[in-house]
């Protein structure tokens, strides 16, 4: 009874909240319809009154807004031709077609009708035409000199914008350039202002200050081009507007707006001044559509609002009925969960009890550790618990000594491992998915074992919605698999390196071999071949003589390599090393220049040599590698360079060395045909060589690189390369050496302070260089790289009675050739002065011209300030800082050799190369002989002794030994000149030590062995 | 416990659909208020759209006579020139705004041959007064430069005939245009010629219209351009026959002014005052009618002076449009430009007059009266009342 009672008082309840409900949303409803009515139609009055405020103001915005276009727009394309003229070079002015190229790329550019310049004649040149264009362009015989808009109404009614800037200063075909001119379309200009043809009702137009149309536009219900002040003139303008008002407006310029009714129409028009002009921006709008608009706009905001009130109030109770529904549905729901959840808990927690006695037990039997933890619903862990097994395999006995929380383990984790395992952990746990399994290897820090790998893995029980219930795993030690598959592992990386390295020397073995079979094969082939083509076509002397031309080239670039590659192993087997000896820079430098200079001229190349800021010149180094490097790299910049193309050096001395040390940097550059990005990642490396179309064909062994980078690494320096393909390559070696001497002099040469002096070469660093060292001597140099400018200075100089006491004129200069500029130089200063001819080429040929001219002493580049001073110390009388050669030629003929060789073919070699000389020569087949034979002779009998060092019996040093050790004068100390194929340093160095006077390498090389016995007998 | 889990997911699914439907719901009927809204938009957009059409320009149209006068509709013919680039040179009597409008012929069909991606390089040059003499220079100096043509608008025909010869016996192609020809029959080898070619019957027409006018009876003056220009002799040749016709016409004095509006201000005034019979003036040229006009404007005779006059001067189609003209031949001097572009590409593919072209290319003139004189104005100029 009680419960029917509660039963009837529920449901009144019920039917109470219900009538209130629907009764509160039925007042909502009203209260809504009203306020709504009552604001649309405020909102009708209010948005038509504003409405016409902001046309007002946004017309007067519109028009501002275009007119700044407009004026902007015309600003530009003036600073669009100030812009092009100055980049119109002379070489644009040059004929009618590279005017009409420029003025065609310009119009282009700035995408305008027509670009235009103007001469002095009214001649109008575009970049198809050119054309008279006085009577079409009225503005020309106006007198230009500031920037001019005018407008064209041209035949047609094309209507055109006229931008023009006066010109100075330009001349094309014999008349002075006197306007530069634009052409726009007007209606193209106005293209993007205006907007009428959109479909809108605002329109817009520009009209001259008389109301004249600028355009061929309709406005409004204005026709095109007719007269907007006439047009005005027949509208009814609203009371405060008048015609005339707008007319003065007009006239002066001035901003405004006036409102009207034309044709039954009612309109805003407003106008303002374009800057720069004397246009007028008219911008107009209807207002009769705006109010038609604005009413049909506001009735239909009425009715919306009207529909939007009824859907939102049945909205309003359907979604009051559905949350009640859903509420009660809820509240049902949530209890059977809760029930559910319970009887889960109870299930699993029975089930977990039996599997985890089970697990115990197994994990007892199996050495494993069990652990477990509990989570509440919210995820949070309630219990943890290690199994006994577990404590112990750490160590631990008991709960005391290894409670059951998660920190007694996560503790012992090593702290490389520890954030990983514990996220390991917790993202397994977090895992709502169920998809994680939690499996991972450690370090845990046992209490006796120190540090020991286990392996733990394990899953998680969780409830319907993921959250988890039961963590339960394994932990199992696995120190001992760990360590052994650490050794694995290292055995494994040792192996699989050992195999790499034996593959790589294999594979560095078989490409040295293909590349010395191919390198060594191809001049070998040549060598054959022409032998035997020399063999069959012995009697044609011509053809012979040709094939021996090749033959040589091909044993010369055979030969070097060998050298190369013998040059290549010992570096590599360290048998190279670095031996430093004062040397002079200025004296490397010039043998540089003297061994290419051949070269240099038969490849017909531009050459550059000089030097930057060098103080220091003698240093410690090793020449010889020094000389290597540099010849090295000059020789590929001639090789890889083409005819008429430039190859250059340059030393320069760097200030940031230590103290006692000096800090060089050669540079040797090329304009040859350069390298790609790809090649100088490799051109250090051994048998590197660029395969392109332009390279290949051009000889070399690909080892001179590596050669030059391992020298100059055992030289402690630094070769970096810069490359451009089809540009040019540039080398840079950085070098730091002890210095020996101290600077050079630094001081003043008392009898020049104060002098000019002038320098010429086309070579601005030569000039840079020569100036300063001319400026240290105490003198006032001028500088300049055109030889005709030098001859316009000495002009001035002379007629300022300030006169160049010295000239430094480079040879080869593009503009005027160095002899000609003496010339005319002693034409206008007499004999007095000096004039020195500075060249980095062979000046023989053209010596007796140039001394004709006037030339007072040659000088070789690079020219070094010790070799400047001394020549400007020096009383100035014909000389030459060059050898003459005129060394007398020592004549051979009649001089005994006695040649200890024995090979029976070198022999005959050298035999016949040296009887050609006009020796007489006896032979000895080894050592022995030689020191026997030495015995018996007179002394006299032999001029020298040529003598092999690697000989059956006794060799060739230990011949000489013997010989130095005969009691004989005249015979002991006679010259012995080691012949040896055993080329190396070492070698040299051995045959000296030997009691040799001097050493040259086999296969012979004729000059150098006749050089050498010039010298020696000398 | 399977089971429990399978009847809660089915409940949860269940709820879950429910959710669904019931924000689909709330959904839809929201999406049918925006519906709404959005409906009334677009109408409101096309009852704007329904007005804009209220608001178009109706285009008045031209009067027919001017609507022929001059044709800028122009389009290339069919022809297809066989070069990529052609270079011409152009030489006329004088700078004078007459040629200016054959220059926009020439610049617009060297545009359109720029479209087919044909580039047509050319000179268009002239002295400042109008000179055989510097004609002959300028050829001569031409037929050095390489020009696929020479073209020439013929100052004295029987000065710069010998020179088209001599350049024309040199293998230059050369042409006439323009206002003056020197014809096969005046001995000229030129190869074509495109322009005017009734200058006679020009003259004629206007002076038959001007007789009709005065009623045949009455004394005229004739105003002339240039001394020995083609076209203008023979209009005043055409003048001269027409009032030799009518015993009652009379020419009272016939003058040069050298294409200078000055001059035929100066002459018209002289005209006046040595004059006091003079019903009419009849000019041969663009400037003769401007000057004409505006001396007789200074000088009140408006309603006694009958003015004709040639070209479209736009200073004399005001005062046409204003009566104080009475009649101008208007030629078409945009397609005479036009035309010479078309028939030099001929020329200089090696083509001679035949099917390709006419030897010569005749524009017209035609005769204009106060009532189309705005017209015209706006044709040419873009001018409105």
């Amino acid at each position: 009874m009680v419960q029917s009672r509660q039963t009837g008082l529920n449901e009144k309840q019920k039917r109470q909240t219900i009538t209130s409900a629907i009764w509160g949303g039925i007042v909502i409803a009203l209260i809504l319809l009203i306020t709504t009515i009552w604001v649309s139609s405020g909102a009708k009055i209010g948005t038509s009154q504003a409405v016409n405020r902001v046309s007002e103001f946004y017309l007067e915005e519109l028009a501002g807004r275009r007119a700044q276009v407009v004026s902007e727009d015309l600003k530009i394309n003036i600073d669009y031709m100030k812009n092009a003229l100055e980049v119109l070079e002379d070489s644009d002015l040059e004929s009618q077609e590279t005017l009409r190229r420029f003025l065609g790329k310009v119009k282009r550019l700035y995408g305008v009708d027509k670009f235009a310049l103007v001469d002095e004649n009214g001649i109008v040149y575009t970049e198809h035409n050119t054309v008279s264009g006085l009577s079409r362009y009225g503005f020309l015989s106006e007198g230009l000199r500031e920037p001019v808009i005018h407008t064209l109404n041209l035949y047609g009614a094309k209507k055109q914008v006229i931008l023009a800037i006066p010109v100075d200063g330009l001349a094309f075909q014999g008349a002075q350039i006197k306007v530069c001119f634009i052409q726009i379309d007007i209606n193209e200009m106005l293209s993007s202002l205006t907007i009428q043809a959109s479909g809108s009702e605002t329109y817009c137009n520009l009209y001259y200050r008389n109301g004249e149309s600028l355009t061929n536009d309709a406005f409004g219900y204005l026709s095109a081009g007719k007269n907007v002040l006439s047009a005005l003139s027949e509208a009814k303008l609203d009371k405060g507007y008048s015609v005339e008002q707008m007319k003065d407006d007009f006239a002066n310029g001035k901003q405004g707006q006036v409102s009207f009714n034309y044709q039954g129409y009612r309109e805003e028009l407003c106008y303002i001044p374009v800057e720069g002009t004397n246009w007028m921006l008219t911008i107009l709008v209807r207002d009769n559509v705006i109010s038609q608009q604005i009413s049909s706009v506001s009735s239909r905001m009425m009715n919306r609002s009207r529909i939007q009130i009824i859907i939102m109030v049945f909205v309003m109770f359907l979604v009051f009925f559905v949350l009640i529904d859903q509420s009660k549905k809820n509240a049902k729901f949530v209890l059977e969960q809760e029930i559910a959840d319970r009887d889960r808990l109870r299930i699993a927690f029975s089930q977990v009890e039996r599997e985890q006695t089970a697990m115990e037990n197994i994990h007892a039997a199996m050495g494993s550790g069990r652990w477990s933890m509990e989570f509440n619903e919210n995820g949070e862990m309630v219990s943890c618990s290690w199994s006994e097994v577990f404590r112990k395999m750490l160590g631990y006995e008991g709960e005391e000594d290894f409670p059951n929380v998660l920190e007694s383990w996560s503790n012992l984790l090593h702290a490389e491992d520890k954030e990983r395992v514990m996220q390991e952990y917790w993202d397994t746990v977090n895992d709502y998915t169920g998809q994680k399994t939690y499996d991972v290897e450690y370090h845990l820090q046992t209490k006796h074992k120190g540090w020991r790998w286990f392996h733990a893995a394990g899953r998680l029980s969780r409830r319907p919605d993921g959250s988890p219930i039961l963590f339960v795993g394994l932990f199992v030690d696995i120190d001992d698999e760990k360590k052994m598959e650490e050794l694995l592992e290292k055995q494994t990386v040792d192996l699989q390196d050992a195999l790499a390295a034996a593959q790589h020397a294999n594979k560095a073995k078989t490409t040295f071999l293909n590349n010395m079979s191919h390198d060594i094969r191809t001049p070998m082939n040549a060598i054959i071949g022409f032998t035997s083509l020399a063999a069959a076509h012995i009697d044609n002397s011509e053809q012979v003589q040709d094939y021996l031309a090749k033959i040589t080239t091909s044993s010369n670039h055979l030969l070097s390599l060998i050298n190369d590659v013998l040059d290549m192993s010992r570096i590599e087997s360290g048998k190279v090393k670095i031996e430093e000896k004062e040397t002079s820079l200025p004296e490397i430098m010039h043998d540089l220049k003297t061994i290419v200079q051949a070269d240099i001229a038969s490849k017909q190349l531009d050459f550059y040599i000089d030097t930057a800021d060098v103080v220091n010149e003698h240093v410690f180094c090793d020449k010889l590698r020094l000389n290597q490097v540099l010849l090295n790299l000059l020789s590929n910049a001639m090789k890889f360079t083409s005819p008429g193309g430039m190859v250059g050096v340059r030393v320069l001395q760097k200030g940031a060395a230590q103290e006692g040390y000096a800090s060089y940097e050669f540079q040797v550059k090329d304009t040859g045909i350069g390298m790609s990005q790809e090649f100088i990642q490799h051109v250090f490396e051994p048998f590197e060589r660029e395969q392109t179309s332009t390279v290949s064909g051009i000889q070399g062994t690909g080892l001179g690189m590596a050669i030059t980078k391992n020298i100059v690494d055992m030289m402690d320096g630094k070769i970096t390369v810069i490359s451009q393909e089809g540009k040019g390559t540039t080398f840079t070696v950085e070098l730091l050496f002890r210095v020996c001497f101290g600077p050079v002099r630094q001081e003043v040469i008392p009898e020049l302070k104060g002098l000019r002096a002038l320098v010429v070469d086309d070579d601005f660093n030569t000039c840079s260089s020569v100036t300063k060292m001319l400026s240290i001597i105490g003198m006032r140099p001028d500088w300049t790289t055109s030889g005709k400018e030098a001859v316009l200075r000495t002009k001035l100089a002379e007629e300022q009675n300030d006169e160049y006491a010295v000239y430094i004129i480079d040879w080869l200069m593009p503009d005027m050739n160095g002899i000609e500029v003496v010339r005319r130089i002693r034409g206008i200063i007499g004999e007095e002065k000096t004039i020195i001819i500075l060249t980095a080429y062979d000046w023989s040929d053209i010596e007796e011209e140039a001394r004709d001219a006037g030339v007072t002493a040659f000088c070789s580049k690079p020219i070094f300030l010790s070799e400047l001073r001394e020549i400007l110390e020096s009383p100035f009388i014909i000389q030459n800082t060059e050898d003459e050669g005129g060394e007398e030629e020592t004549s051979f003929t009649g001089k005994r050799i006695f040649l200890v060789e024995d090979n029976e073919l070198n022999q005959e070699i050298a035999v016949e190369i040296l009887q050609e000389a006009g020796f007489v020569i006896d032979v000895a087949d080894d050592g022995a002989i030689a020191v026997e034979k030495m015995k018996i002779t007179s002394p006299g009998q032999y001029d020298l002794i040529l003598m092999d060092i690697q000989m059956p019996i006794m060799d060739g040093y230990e011949a000489t030994r013997q010989i130095r050790a005969l009691s004989k004068p005249g015979i002991s100390d006679i010259p012995i000149i080691a012949m040896t194929a055993n080329a190396f340093d070492e070698d040299e160095k051995a045959a000296f030590n030997a009691g040799m006077n001097g050493h040259i390498a086999k296969p012979i090389d004729i000059p150098k062995l006749l050089a050498l016995l010039r010298e020696v007998l000398k | 416990m399977l089971k429990g889990t399978h009847v809660e997911k089915k409940g949860k699914r269940k709820q879950k659909r429910r959710v669904l439907i019931f924000a689909v719901l709330v959904a839809a009927i929201c999406g049918q208020g925006v519906g709404l809204s959005g409906c009334g938009r677009k109408q409101e957009e096309m009852a704007a759209s329904d007005n804009e059409t209220l608001f178009q320009e109706s285009t008045e149209s031209l009067p027919e006579s001017s609507a022929k006068a001059v044709n800028f509709e122009r389009e290339l013919d069919e022809y297809q020139p066989s070069k990529k680039e052609y270079n011409f040179y152009f030489t006329y009597k004088m700078i004078h705004p007459w040629w200016d409008a054959v220059a926009l012929g020439i610049e617009d069909a060297a545009k359109l041959y720029e479209e087919m991606g044909i580039v047509i390089n050319y000179e268009y040059l002239a002295p400042n007064y109008a000179s055989a003499q510097d004609q002959i220079k300028r050829l001569s100096e031409a037929s050095f430069r390489n020009f696929d043509v020479i073209g020439v608008d013929v100052a004295d025909v029987e000065l710069v005939t010998p020179e088209i010869n001599r350049l024309v016996a040199n293998g230059q192609k050369v042409m006439t245009f323009s206002s003056s020809d020197a014809a096969k029959e005046d001995g000229c080898n030129r190869i074509a010629y495109v322009g005017n070619t009734h200058n006679y019957e020009d003259g004629v027409a206007l002076t038959e219209a001007i007789c009709e006018k005065l009623g045949y009876c009455g004394e005229v003056a004739v105003l002339v351009g240039t001394r020995g220009a083609p076209c203008h002799e023979d209009r005043a040749l055409g003048v001269q026959d027409v009032i030799a016709k009518y015993p009652d016409m009379e020419i009272a004095e016939i003058a040069y002014d050298e294409d200078s509006v000055d001059k035929a201000y100066e002459f018209t005034k002289g005209f006046l005052a040595r004059h006091s019979d003079l019903s009419g003036i009849i000019c041969c040229n663009m400037s003769n009618p401007v000057g004409a006009a505006r001396a007789v404007v200074e000088a009140g005779h408006m309603e006694e002076i009958v003015i004709v006059g040639m070209d479209h001067d736009q200073e004399a189609l005001r005062y046409l449009r204003d009566g104080v003209i009475y009649a101008l031949g208007v030629q078409d001097c945009y397609s005479i430009g036009f035309d010479t572009v078309q028939v030099a590409v001929k020329i200089a593919d090696g083509h001679l007059p035949g099917e390709a072209y006419p030897e010569k290319t005749e524009e017209i003139t035609t005769i204009i009266y106060q009532d189309g004189a705005s017209a015209m104005l706006r044709t040419l100029y873009g001018e409105i009342d």
